[in-house]
């Protein structure tokens, strides 16, 4: 090891050991114990040092030594010299900058570049080779590459088999959730005596009991519908929630009859209650036609008594007419394989016929069409719309919450999002362990819904930046945590499942009897387990016209709707002649009147004569101004539809602008928001102290971390111009984070980050040296 | 009038395609001199459509149908328009007028030259004068002790494609000049485009060299030798050929081609690939075509925009601006760029090259000054382009199209790059088409000042200025102050970054809220930010006055400086130039106007509402006060009106407030 040093010469392909160096005196220096950062309850597992990480794609020159570490957690490498964090990162409290939790692996594939030699790791497997290079395909879409050139090739071995084997843990209880959240509740447990708030404070409700459901109703006005209990202790269904909505004029025994047609049980579920009394409803389909008549009957009559008009219901089949979980899987690799593994050259020369190629745009657009159907039943035609799908845990959860993020503005709120998710997705079953494949047990079942479905979220946003509370940064965050197998989120199939474990956790580890499981396991809700305050900042847009967004003005306190009001007004006021010249009005402001032919073509054939009453809906609804808290219906011609580019290629070097893309704009925008809380602030120190509030600290006492913005007004004689670090995949970074191509450039490396990574071959056929 | 024979036809079905109207309103259609105007019966809105002649690029007439014949109106910024007539004879005499109407064989029957508004004499010089070339040279700090003016052109005697007024490096003399002018395509000798004061370095642009196999030629090569002396930090220049080596290689045979680096000293010859105006002129078609389709699906689209090519090109266009920023500003090396004529390809990729390296011409004024630079001066062929008059049609081709889209390209990659927004790039589009304004006329500065224009028409930069508060980007940060290499903007040209200008060629598109609405949003902000300001110094005068002392301290704390400044910057006085007063402005002396002058610069397909009921459109001299209407009718009419269609749910609340 006396070879080693902090910067290598370039090894040759052939050379096997570097060059000797010449600089003697950084191959003496004191090596510094490298400690990883361990969470508790968190083990080492196996290490091995003198480990080079691959930084950038094209050159070796940038990369970082230090030690590679296996632990029951992640995967984590602590270099020897650590460059100066970049700030374009957020810190993680959980994860280091180059650490990849265990959950978030998908491939684990070691290769020997001299003998040609690469294969793909599983659990309990062999290596018959020592490994030069450890390469980890991760589900975030990174791809991270390290080198053990320098590295005793046992310990180099020792620790891709540990990788291997710890990434498919055997049993759900051996997720690291389960340590380190059972470790973490008595740590904190004396400090969270005092402040013992509901839930852990945790503000977004889990419908885990009838509360929750009570206050939907009430917030719905859905009067002809009850919360029922007649699944209490999963006595019915394991994979509905234990309690269910259900119209009132149905009792619990005409339900525990009902079920047993159902498939596991699962009677229909109220989603949620349109204000002229439409109902949404999701169910699972009765499989024997002979019940299914029956029984769709029974049900659909009662959802008719519970509508005010009694009007007639609306049955979806949702397997019928969208992509299957199969389909979406398959769009998603190969999304995934143009964005990422492919060579950047090769999908450079197509890149919009292997987009469309993948058809994953194709599915997110069907399934905002399909929704914007929905609406248009719920809200055109004022009847009750039934979702169904053969087992009511899959599309049902992507269409049902997008239907009610489009008809409902509360959902649009950051806590509203969250709920939404808990209650469509969390609680209504969709099995999150197999779909994200947290085993890695069953590659059939694996398929990234969730994903899709915050893809059209992304869509909804793109077009209506306003209408959200929350950014694509969060959308983004929210994807990552899916990895993250420490919160109670994303690691069940059903809500009896979740229930259980974390009973048998309770049990375990000691934890009091009747204590929260949001608290002792809390959901990916709780958003401080992860990151600072500053940093949940960058989930708040700027651009958010929301109910809360108050303001002081003249005295009085206005909304930024009225505010937006007052702006018209002055453009209306504007003399004509600004008006006059070209293209004057119709651009001056939005004209909606000419959106109608964006969704038109869509909903029908186009003809001069007749219009279907979809139709009809939609263009009236595209012909008058847009209510941000009101419903919002997507664009769907196939320009509208755009990648998901922070999702997708925020690891790519080459589709980086730095200094530029939309978060420029984000910036500029907070500062604004930012500067008028400032003046807020002082306004209302003018009004003077309001009986029983103390005065506001004046802007530069505000502490920084009561702003809201992630970035702060400027003062006067800071620049005002957006800091150097700002790139286009701002809050991540591409560097070191994909490194698709052998450093070396090698035909076998070539081959390697081709298309055929994914054949887990132990040997080459082909002597490429 | 003499082509008119049916001035009005009563019950005619009219669509407005583009904008997606998909049931046909019934109305009376008229023909003008200058506009196709079409009135709705519907006796509620009465709604107009004004189709400017001079905008349609074709009137197709597809073969009758039993309900009535049919003409398609293409308009040259993407309307399409259908007509449904139900005599057939009627419908053949509006389509063989509008066949010639719609084709002027000459300049004076072009609108901007037939009208003779009363606008004072000198109102229309000041307009010709908004835009100052020498004093833009004067700001990049030319003429200096590298770069003088040269004479060699007054009166356009070396290349009548050039501007009079031109600068070349100090060490070539007249005899160089004219030399190498004799060596060039179309005498269209090196000359300064561009000078980059912080490195020296220099755009230049020529046409391409007459050397065939082996011709060479003295002073074309002291022209480039001292194109290199005039730029003492490097010992070498770029030659960019910016058309595919294949194309340069081809001219060879015809006795042009490329410089032979044997011959030139010091030169590095790179070839770009952008392609030729044919190739650009189907692309366009097809990504027109996909813009049409009614239904498409995800694969018609995608495949559609791929195959089209035109992302592409625009990528080689944009390639070509980065090769030369780069060139000038990192390695601080003068680039000569030439394609064939040296006025379509080299004035893409110089201008795009002065966009990059300068943020002044990301300004709007800068933005006017550059077209005015690198396309009008430098004989861009804008009538031959962009078919003012019926002529070849091998010679129309999108190239500013091109350019235009590139900016649009850059300011969705850097949103705070731009002082203005995509409408104001739409705007030129259409002005430059529409031939309401004589900037944009002819082919060369030589034929603008032959035709007399200054003294017959308008300039349609003041027109732009006025408007400016429409086309300000909110999100605009000026970066004017910052030193030059960081305001080098240095785009991303991999495909992932190229997207479809849904705004200009799907034109319902256009107003589709999301893409303005942050914009707007930030508009509102910044009003709000503005009167929170007032309200603050309203309480502070209302304290001073109470208290009997001034308050002081709040105003320190308050970041204002930046956003009085840019308030400043919009409603302070016309930039000091030449331009002070409205020239054009219709609305101020509508009613004293004649009827044909408000038309004129009324928009082409301008869509009003008629609040005047029994007003008959067909007697246009009585339409005097169809424009003055616009903004009073509007404001409370529910249907057809832009007004009307106010996307801000308060609005109605707001005026009657």
């Amino acid at each position: 090891m006396s070879m080693f040093s902090v910067k290598p010469m370039k090894p040759t392909f052939k050379c096997y050991l570097p060059p000797v160096q010449t600089d003697v005196k950084k191959a003496i220096e004191p090596i510094k114990k490298l400690e990883p950062k361990l969470l508790l309850g968190e083990i080492v597992v196996n290490e091995v040092n003198f480990v080079r990480k691959c930084i950038s794609t094209d050159s070796s020159q940038d990369d970082l030594w230090g030690k590679l570490i296996c632990t029951n957690f992640k995967v984590s490498f602590i270099p020897q010299d650590a460059p100066a964090k970049q700030r374009s990162q957020l810190s993680h409290f959980l994860l280091g900058e180059h650490d990849i939790p265990l959950t978030c692996l998908d491939q684990v594939v070691t290769v020997n570049d001299t003998k040609g030699k690469r294969k793909v790791l599983g659990s309990n497997q062999k290596l018959k080779f020592n490994p030069t290079e450890l390469i980890l395909y991760c589900k975030d879409l990174r791809i991270i590459r390290f080198c053990f050139g320098e590295a005793g090739p046992e310990s180099a071995k020792k620790v891709c088999l540990a990788i291997a084997h710890y990434s498919h843990p055997a049993d759900l209880h051996l997720l690291f959730g389960f340590e380190y959240q059972g470790r973490r509740y008595h740590e904190y447990k004396a400090k969270r005596v005092n402040g013992s708030t509901p839930r852990g404070g945790l503000q977004t409700p889990i419908f885990d009991r009838p509360s929750d459901w009570d206050r939907e109703i009430k917030r719905t006005g859905a009067s002809e519908w009850r919360v029922c209990s007649v699944n209490e202790g999963y006595a019915i269904s394991p994979s509905l929630p234990e309690y269910i909505v259900v119209p009132a004029s149905l009792a619990d025994q005409d339900l525990k009859q009902y079920s047993s047609f159902f498939p596991d049980n699962r009677i229909p579920l109220w989603c949620w209650n349109h204000p002229s009394g439409s109902a949404l409803i999701r169910m699972a389909s009765i499989t024997d036609p002979l019940h299914q008549r029956k029984i769709d009957q029974r049900v659909f009559t009662a959802i008719t008594k519970s509508h005010p008009h009694r009007s007639e219901v609306i049955r979806l089949d949702l397997d019928k007419c969208l992509p299957n979980i199969q389909d979406i899987q398959s769009a998603f690799f190969k999304i995934r394989q143009i964005c990422v593994m492919d060579p950047f050259e090769e999908s450079e020369e197509r890149w919009l016929s292997s987009i469309e190629n993948s058809r994953w745009l194709e599915y997110v657009r069907a399934f905002l069409k399909h929704s914007a159907e929905v609406v248009y039943h719920l809200d055109g035609k004022n009847t009750s719309v039934v979702l169904a799908e053969e087992e009511d845990r899959d599309l049902n959860c992507i269409v049902s919450s997008l239907v009610q993020l489009m008809l409902d503005p509360h959902y649009r709120s950051l806590i509203g999002f969250q709920s939404l998710v808990q209650k469509e997705w969390v609680m209504a079953g969709h099995r999150f362990l197999d779909r994200c494949n947290h085993l890695k047990k069953s590659d059939k079942e694996e398929s990234p819904l969730f994903t899709l479905f915050l893809d059209c979220v992304w869509q909804m946003m793109n077009q209506y930046p306003a209408a959200f509370e929350f950014t694509e940064a969060y959308l983004t965050v929210l994807t990552d945590s899916m990895w993250i197998p420490l919160f109670s989120t994303f690691l069940f199939n059903s809500p009896k499942q979740r229930n259980q474990h974390l009973a048998d956790f309770a049990k375990n580890k000691a934890i009091p009897q009747g204590e929260e499981q949001s608290v002792y396991f809390p959901p990916v809700w709780d958003w401080s387990q992860q990151f600072s305050f500053k940093d949940q900042t960058l989930f708040n847009n700027p651009m958010y016209v929301g109910k809360g967004a108050a303001c002081v003005q003249n005295g009085e306190v206005k909304t930024f709707r009225r505010t937006k009001k007052t702006y018209s007004s002055t453009l209306r006021g504007a003399p004509a002649s600004m008006r006059n010249g070209l293209k004057s009005g119709e651009e001056t402001l939005p004209r909606r009147g000419s959106l109608v032919s964006e969704l038109k073509p869509d909903f029908s054939p186009v003809k001069d004569v007749v219009e279907s009453p979809s139709e009809r809906f939609f263009r009236d609804w595209f012909s008058r101004p847009i209510d941000q808290q009101g419903l919002l219906i997507p664009l769907l011609t196939p320009s509208h539809m755009a990648l998901w580019k922070l999702f997708f290629l925020r690891w790519v070097p080459e589709a980086c602008i730095p200094k530029g893309g939309s978060i420029t704009a984000y910036h500029k925008l907070c500062q604004l928001v930012d500067e008028i809380e400032i003046l807020q602030i002082q306004l209302r120190q003018y009004k003077g102290p309001s009986p029983g509030s103390t005065p506001l600290p004046s802007p530069s006492e505000s502490r920084s971390d009561q702003r809201r913005m992630y970035f702060k007004a400027s003062f006067p004689d800071d620049p005002s111009t957006p800091p150097d670090f700002l790139t286009s995949s701002f809050p991540f970074t591409p560097v070191g984070n994909l490194c698709r191509r052998n450093v070396h450039g090698t035909p076998i490396s070539k081959f390697l980050n081709g298309a055929k990574i994914w054949l887990s071959t132990e040997t080459l056929a082909n002597d490429t040296v | 009038m003499e082509h008119i024979r049916t001035p009005k036809v009563e019950n005619v079905r009219f669509l407005d395609r583009s904008s997606g109207q998909r049931k046909a309103s019934v109305g009376t259609l008229y023909l003008s001199a200058t506009h196709t105007i079409f009135v709705e019966n519907n006796p509620e809105s009465r709604k107009e459509t004004w189709v400017l002649h001079s905008l349609v690029s074709s009137v197709d007439r597809p073969p009758p149908t039993p309900s009535g014949s049919q003409l398609i109106l293409r308009c040259k910024d993407f309307h399409v328009f259908s007509l449904f007539i139900q005599q057939e004879r009627e419908c053949t005499e509006i389509h063989t007028a509008l066949n010639r109407l719609t084709r002027p064989e000459s300049y004076s029957e072009l609108y901007c030259l037939s009208f003779n508004p009363n606008v004072n004499i000198e109102d229309r010089a000041q307009s010709w004068s908004f835009i100052d070339l020498m004093s833009d040279y004067k700001r990049m700090g030319v003429p200096n002790n590298l770069w003088v003016h040269t004479a060699a052109n007054s009166e356009y005697k070396v290349c009548d494609s050039y501007p009079s007024e031109l600068f070349v490096p100090k060490s070539a003399p007249p005899s160089i000049i004219v030399g190498s002018s004799r060596f060039r395509s179309r005498g269209r000798f090196p000359v300064l485009s561009y000078f980059h004061q912080d490195t020296l370095a220099a755009v230049c642009r020529c046409s391409q060299p007459l050397s065939g196999f082996s011709g060479r030629c003295h002073e074309d090569e002291m022209m480039l030798q001292a194109l290199m002396k005039s730029n003492p930090g490097s010992d070498y220049i770029y030659v960019v050929d910016t058309r595919p080596k294949l194309n340069a290689m081809a001219n060879k045979a015809a006795g042009k081609g490329y410089e032979n680096e044997d011959h030139y000293s010091n030169i590095k010859l790179q070839f770009i690939g952008i392609e030729n105006i044919h190739v650009m002129r189907s692309s366009q078609q097809k990504i027109i075509d996909v813009g049409e389709m009614r239904s498409p699906s995800m694969t018609d689209f995608l495949w559609g925009l791929e195959n089209s090519g035109w992302l592409k090109h625009i990528k080689a266009i944009l390639d070509a601006g980065v090769f030369i920023a780069r060139a000038v500003a990192d390695e601080g090396v003068s680039v000569l760029v030439h394609c064939s004529d040296g006025w379509d390809r080299t004035a893409q990729a110089c201008s795009v090259a002065s966009i990059l390296l300068d943020p002044h011409y990301r300004t709007i004024q800068g933005f006017m000054v550059l077209i005015e630079k690198d396309w009008v001066s430098f004989g861009h062929k804008f009538s031959h382009r962009y078919a003012h008059l019926d002529g070849d049609p091998r010679e129309v081709s999108p190239v500013l199209d091109q350019f235009l889209e590139c900016v649009w390209q850059l300011s969705e990659q850097f949103p705070c790059a731009f002082e203005f927004n995509q409408r104001f790039l739409i705007s030129i589009h259409t002005y430059v088409y529409s031939c309401q304004y004589g900037t944009f006329l002819g082919n060369s500065e030589k034929e603008r000042r032959d035709m007399r224009l200054r003294d017959r028409s308008h300039s349609v930069w003041p027109q732009l200025w006025k408007d400016r508060s429409k086309y300000t980007n909110p999100l605009y940060q000026n970066q004017l102050s910052q030193n030059q290499s960081q305001g080098v903007l240095r785009p991303n040209t991999s495909p992932y970054c190229f997207k479809m200008w849904k705004g200009l060629y799907h034109h319902m598109d256009k107003s589709v809220p999301p893409r303005q609405s942050p914009a707007d949003f930030l508009s509102a902000v910044r009003e709000e930010s503005h009167q929170l300001e007032e309200e603050l110094t309203n309480h502070q005068e209302r304290i001073a006055a109470l208290t009997g002392r001034p308050v002081t301290w709040e105003k320190v704390q308050v970041p204002r400086r930046r956003v009085s400044q840019q308030w400043q910057r919009y409603l302070g006085p016309d930039p000091p130039t030449t331009y002070t007063q409205p020239i054009t402005s219709p609305a101020h002396e509508l009613s004293s106007k004649a009827a044909n002058h408000k038309a004129g610069t009324a928009h082409p397909h301008l869509t009003l509402p008629l609040g005047v009921k029994g007003h008959d459109p067909s007697d246009l001299c009585t339409c005097s006060d169809l424009e003055s209407g616009v903004a009073d009718l509007s404001s409370h009419s529910s249907s057809g009106g832009d007004d009307g269609k106010d996307p801000d749910p308060y609005e109605a609340a707001s005026t009657t407030a």
